[in-house]
C-alpha cells in the first residue's frame, strides 16, 4: 500500500504548474511553539477545476472534492489526537484552492512524533525508515532543522515531466525565534529586519534534487 | 447467357464465402470490423495488439507471455484472409471474438498455447478451450469466441429456483444485521468499509486483487450441507446457460449455415468490398438489443413492434481507404423510408453564412451543423401520432400520452421555439491561449516576514471554444441574458455582450453575444471584444467555406498540427484521450462532410490527409477500428 495522504500531495503537485508552500515555525523559549503549513495553488485553478471534473486519469480514479476534503478532515482529527499539539485549525479554500494547517505544540519532538505518527497511521500502521530520522532540534541557542526526507522522497516519485513543472513553484521555509537571531549556517537564508525569523526560499523541483538545501543551523544572540 | 453468367457469379460467390472467415462470424454480431488487407498487420507485434480496448473482451486469459516479441505473422494466421472483429448480444447472450483463416494450425497453438484441445460434436470441426473462451477450427479458417450468458436472466432464472425450492428472500440475514445496526443507533458504521474506499490507490479489480472481499454472510437454503448456497446456484445456472447458448452459436455456425453473412445481405454486400478494411454496425439490432428498450417490449409490445419497424434496415457501412498520404474512412448509414423522411425533412434546410463570419481563418479545427428542427418536428409528429393513436385505443397510459402530444402541439408557439432555435449551429476551437484569471500571492513584510494574502491578476492556459446557434428571434434569449445581468452577481453586459465571471471552470470568464441572427458563447475575449461584427477579411479561407456550403448537413475540419497537439490532456476523460491518440504526434488535415440526405440513407466521408508517415499503415487501421469500436460500444 502506498502513502495515502502523499498521493493526494503529489497528485496536487503534479497536477499543477505552480504551487507556493510556506512552512512557518514559531519557537518559544520554553521550547513550546506554533507550527503553520500553508499550500497554494490558486494560480494553478484552472488545471485543477478541468482535472477535478474527469472520472480517471492515467487509469486512477480522480477523487471529488468531498473525497478530498474528507480526508484532510481526517488527517487533521488524527493529528488533534496527538500529544502535545493542540489548538489546532485547518481551513481550505475550495475555490482557489489554498489550504492551510495550523497547531500548537508543547515541544518539538511533539510536533515531531505527531507528525511521524499521522504519516505512520495513513500508512496503515507501517512505520517508514525515513521517518526515523530526527529534523528539528533546539538545544542550547541553536536550531538545526531539515526537511523530512518522506516528502522529497515522494515527490521524486512524480514522473520527470510533471516533476520539471516544480520549477515554477515555491517553498518558503520561515523559522520565528522569541530573541534575536545571530548568525545560520544556511548562505541562502535570510535574516528579517527585526532579526526574529529567518527565511529560507527554493522552489520545490530544487528540493527534489537536492533535499539538503533548506538544511539550516540557526545561532541565537547567547542570553546574559 | 446472363442466366449463365449469374450462375457462375452465385456459384463462385457460394464456394468464396463456404471458405471464408466471414461465415464464422455469428448472426448475432451487430458490430463487425473486418480488416481485409490483414498483410498490412503482419508488422503488428500481438503485445501491441492486446492493448487495444477491441480485444478487451477477449483479451483476459487470452495472450500471456506466449505472445512475448511475437507478431501476427508469427502466429498462423492467413494473411490472405480476412480478420473479422465481431460484438453481438442476444436478448438472452453476448458473443465477443473474431474469426480468421488460418495457414500454420501448429504455430497458431504456439502462441494460443492455453487452449487445450476439447471434444467436437460437428463433423470436420475441432475445439479448443482456454477458460471462458473457445477456439474453433474448421478447415482453413477458425474462430475465436466467448459467450456470456444475460446477468438479468441468469438473477431472474437463479431467484426462480431459488424460491421454487421453498426458500426465503436470500438476503434476509444482511436485512436482519442492518436492522441490529440500526437498532444500536449506529447508521454510520453501515456501509463500505473505508477501507474498500481506495481512491489513492490503483483501483482494485477481481483480476487483480491481493484481498478479494468475501461475503461472509452467504445466504444459506437450509441446513443441509448438500443444498446449494445462492451464490453456488447462481454459478449453476450461469453455467448451464453458457453451455446452452454456447451450443446454439455452434449450432448455427457449424451445423445449419446460419450466419451472419446468411442473415444480412448488408454485411454481405459489404464484406465483398476489396478497400483495407470494412465495417458493419446494425443499427435496428442494437435498438433491439439495448436494454432501455426492454421495459417498453414486456408492457407495451405492440408499439415496441412499432418502434421496431422504424429502426427496420437502420444501418452503418463503412469503407477505410489507406494510400500513400492519406487515410480515407467512407460511412453509409442506411434506414427505413419513414424514419428516413425525418431525417431528410431535418436536413432540407438553407446554410446559414452568418456562421463563416465568426469562424477565423487562424482557427485549429470547426464544424458546421445545418438542420431544421421546425420541420424535423412537423415530420416526427406526422409518424409518431398515429403510432400513439392505435396504441391509446388500449391503452390509458398511451391516451395520456396522445392527449399531453396533441396539447402541446397546440398550445405551444412552435414559431417562438423554433425560431430561437433553428438547430443550426458551428464549433470553432482556436488552439490553446492565455485568459486572464486571479490567483493568490503571499505579500512579505521584510520586518518580521509575517504574511497575508493578495489577489492579483493571473494568466493560465485555456483551450479556445466558440459555439454559435442560429436564431431569428433574438429577442428571446436576451430577455434570459437581461434577467441575468440583473440577479447574478457574476453577470454583466459591456457593450454588445454579456460577460459571466469565473463561469469557465471556476476561473475564466465567459462571454455570450446576439449578433447577425447568432447567438454566441465563447471564452474568446478578442472575439467579442474586436470581432463582434465578425472577423471579416480574417474570416474563414474561402474553399473551406465553399467545401462547408456543399456538405450535407455537416461539415468538418481540423489542422491536426494545431488542434490536437497543444489540447492539454487533463481536459478529457482516459476514453476521449484514446480516441485523440490516434491522431496525437501526427501533422495533416482531417476533414469530415456528408452527403445530401435522402429518404433511404446519408453518406459519410472522413478525409485524413498527413503530410509525414510516423507508423505503418496497420497501426493507423487498428487505430482507427480501435475509436470506431470505442464509439459504437
Amino acid at each position: 500500500m502506498t502513502l495515502r495522504w502523499f498521493f493526494i500531495l503529489s497528485l496536487l503537485i503534479s497536477l499543477t504548474s505552480c504551487i507556493e508552500i510556506i512552512d512557518d515555525l514559531s519557537l518559544n523559549e520554553d521550547g513550546s511553539g506554533t507550527f503553520k503549513y500553508n499550500i497554494n495553488l490558486s494560480s494553478s485553478k484552472v488545471k485543477i477545476n478541468s482535472l477535478l471534473a474527469l472520472d480517471s486519469l492515467d487509469g486512477k480514479r480522480v477523487p471529488s472534492l468531498e473525497e478530498i476534503s474528507e480526508k484532510f478532515n481526517n488527517v487533521v482529527d488524527l493529528l488533534r489526537t496527538k500529544e502535545g499539539i493542540s489548538e489546532v485549525t485547518f481551513s481550505a479554500d475550495y475555490n482557489n484552492y489554498i489550504f492551510k494547517l495550523k497547531c500548537d505544540f508543547s515541544s518539538l519532538s511533539a510536533l515531531q512524533n505527531a507528525i511521524h505518527e499521522v504519516i505512520k497511521s495513513e500508512n496503515g500502521n507501517k512505520s517508514l525508515p525515513e521517518l526515523e530520522e530526527t529534523w528539528l532540534t533546539f538545544e542550547e541557542d541553536k536550531l538545526v532543522r531539515s526537511i523530512p526526507q518522506i516528502t522529497v522522497q515522494k515527490a521524486k516519485e512524480i514522473n520527470t515531466e510533471d516533476r520539471a513543472l516544480l520549477k515554477n513553484g515555491s517553498y518558503t521555509s520561515i523559522t520565528r525565534f522569541y530573541k534575536e537571531v545571530d548568525q545560520c549556517e544556511n548562505d541562502r537564508c535570510v535574516v528579517s529586519k527585526n532579526r526574529m525569523a529567518v527565511m529560507l526560499r527554493t522552489d520545490p523541483y530544487s528540493l527534489t534534487q537536492n533535499p539538503n538545501l533548506l538544511d539550516n543551523a540557526i545561532y541565537l544572540v547567547a542570553s546574559n | 447467357m446472363k442466366v449463365l453468367i449469374a450462375s457462375i457469379m452465385a456459384l463462385f460467390s457460394s464456394f468464396a464465402f463456404s471458405q471464408s472467415s466471414a461465415a464464422l462470424v455469428p448472426k448475432q454480431a451487430f458490430s463487425v470490423f473486418s480488416i481485409n488487407n490483414v498483410n498490412l498487420l503482419q508488422k503488428i507485434s500481438l503485445d501491441e495488439l492486446v492493448k487495444y480496448e477491441f480485444m478487451e473482451e477477449l483479451q483476459q486469459e487470452l495472450f500471456d507471455g506466449s505472445t512475448s516479441g511475437k507478431t501476427l505473422k508469427d502466429s498462423g494466421i492467413d494473411f490472405d484472409q480476412k480478420l473479422n472483429i465481431f460484438f453481438g448480444r442476444d436478448d438472452a447472450f453476448e458473443v465477443a471474438g473474431f474469426s480468421f483463416g488460418i495457414d500454420n494450425t501448429t504455430q497458431l497453438f504456439e502462441v494460443f498455447d492455453d487452449f487445450q484441445k476439447s471434444e467436437s460434436n460437428y463433423s470436420g470441426v475441432d475445439f479448443y478451450v482456454s477458460y471462458f473462451n473457445r477456439i474453433a477450427v474448421k478447415g482453413n479458417t477458425g474462430v475465436l469466441f466467448r459467450v456470456t450468458p444475460n446477468m438479468e436472466t441468469v438473477n431472474a432464472m437463479t431467484d426462480s429456483i431459488w424460491y421454487a425450492r421453498g426458500n426465503d428472500w436470500p438476503w434476509s440475514e444482511l436485512d436482519e444485521t442492518l436492522e441490529i445496526i440500526e437498532g444500536l443507533g449506529k447508521p454510520e458504521e453501515v456501509g463500505p468499509d473505508p477501507e474498500a474506499i481506495e481512491f489513492f490507490d490503483e483501483m482494485e479489480i477481481e483480476e487483480n486483487t491481493s484481498t478479494p472481499i468475501e461475503n461472509k454472510e452467504l445466504p444459506v437454503a437450509d441446513e443441509d450441507p448438500t443444498e446449494k448456497t445462492y451464490y453456488e446456484l447462481l454459478d449453476s445456472v450461469e453455467l448451464v446457460l453458457q453451455e446452452q447458448y454456447l451450443k446454439a452459436v455452434c449450432d448455427d455456425l457449424f451445423q445449419n449455415g446460419d450466419n451472419l453473412l446468411s442473415n444480412s445481405p448488408q454485411f454481405k454486400e459489404q464484406i465483398a468490398h476489396t478497400s483495407e478494411s470494412v465495417f458493419f454496425l446494425d443499427n435496428s439490432k442494437t435498438f433491439r438489443k439495448t436494454n432501455d428498450f426492454s421495459f417498453v417490449q414486456s408492457l407495451y409490445p405492440g408499439f415496441y413492434r412499432s418502434l421496431e419497424e422504424l429502426y427496420t434496415g437502420n444501418v452503418i457501412l463503412g469503407d477505410l481507404f489507406i494510400n500513400e498520404n492519406s487515410v480515407n474512412l467512407k460511412l453509409n448509414a442506411q434506414y427505413g423510408e419513414e424514419l428516413g423522411s425525418v431525417y431528410a425533412s431535418m436536413t432540407d434546410t438553407k446554410f446559414d453564412k452568418n456562421v463563416f463570419k465568426y469562424i477565423s481563418e487562424d482557427n485549429s479545427a470547426f464544424f458546421t451543423y445545418h438542420v431544421n428542427l421546425r420541420q424535423a418536428y412537423d415530420q416526427m409528429y406526422d409518424i409518431f401520432h398515429p403510432l400513439l393513436e392505435k396504441e391509446a385505443e388500449k391503452s390509458y397510459s398511451f391516451s395520456s400520452r396522445l392527449m399531453l402530444m396533441e396539447l402541446l402541439d397546440e398550445l405551444m408557439n412552435k414559431d417562438a421555439i423554433f425560431g430561437t432555435y433553428k438547430g443550426s449551429m458551428f464549433g470553432t476551437y482556436d488552439g490553446i491561449q492565455k485568459v486572464k484569471t486571479q490567483k493568490f500571492v503571499f505579500d512579505y513584510d521584510e520586518e518580521t516576514f509575517e504574511y497575508t494574502e493578495k489577489e492579483v491578476e493571473a494568466e493560465e492556459d485555456m483551450p479556445i471554444f466558440t459555439l454559435g446557434f442560429s436564431t431569428e428571434r433574438t429577442e428571446i434569449p436576451e430577455i434570459i441574458l437581461r434577467h441575468a445581468e440583473r440577479t447574478e452577481e457574476s453577470c454583466r453586459k459591456e457593450g454588445e455582450y454579456w460577460v459571466f465571471d469565473k463561469a469557465i471552470l471556476n476561473a475564466a470568464p465567459m462571454y455570450i453575444t446576439v449578433q447577425n441572427g447568432l447567438f454566441i458563447v465563447t471564452n474568446n475575449e478578442s472575439l467579442v471584444k474586436n470581432h463582434i461584427d465578425g472577423y471579416g477579411s480574417k474570416s474563414l479561407d474561402k474553399s473551406l467555406m465553399k467545401k462547408a456550403k456543399k456538405s450535407g448537413f455537416i461539415y468538418g475540419h481540423a489542422d491536426l498540427s494545431k488542434a490536437i497537439e497543444n489540447v492539454p490532456r487533463e481536459l478529457f476523460d482516459d476514453e476521449e484521450n484514446e480516441m485523440m491518440d490516434v491522431i496525437r504526434g501526427k501533422s495533416g488535415r482531417v476533414e469530415f462532410s456528408s452527403s445530401q440526405t435522402s429518404n433511404r440513407e446519408t453518406s459519410f466521408d472522413l478525409v485524413y490527409d498527413f503530410t509525414d508517415v510516423q507508423d505503418d499503415a496497420g497501426t493507423y487501421i487498428l487505430d482507427l477500428i480501435n475509436s470506431l469500436y470505442v464509439i459504437s460500444k
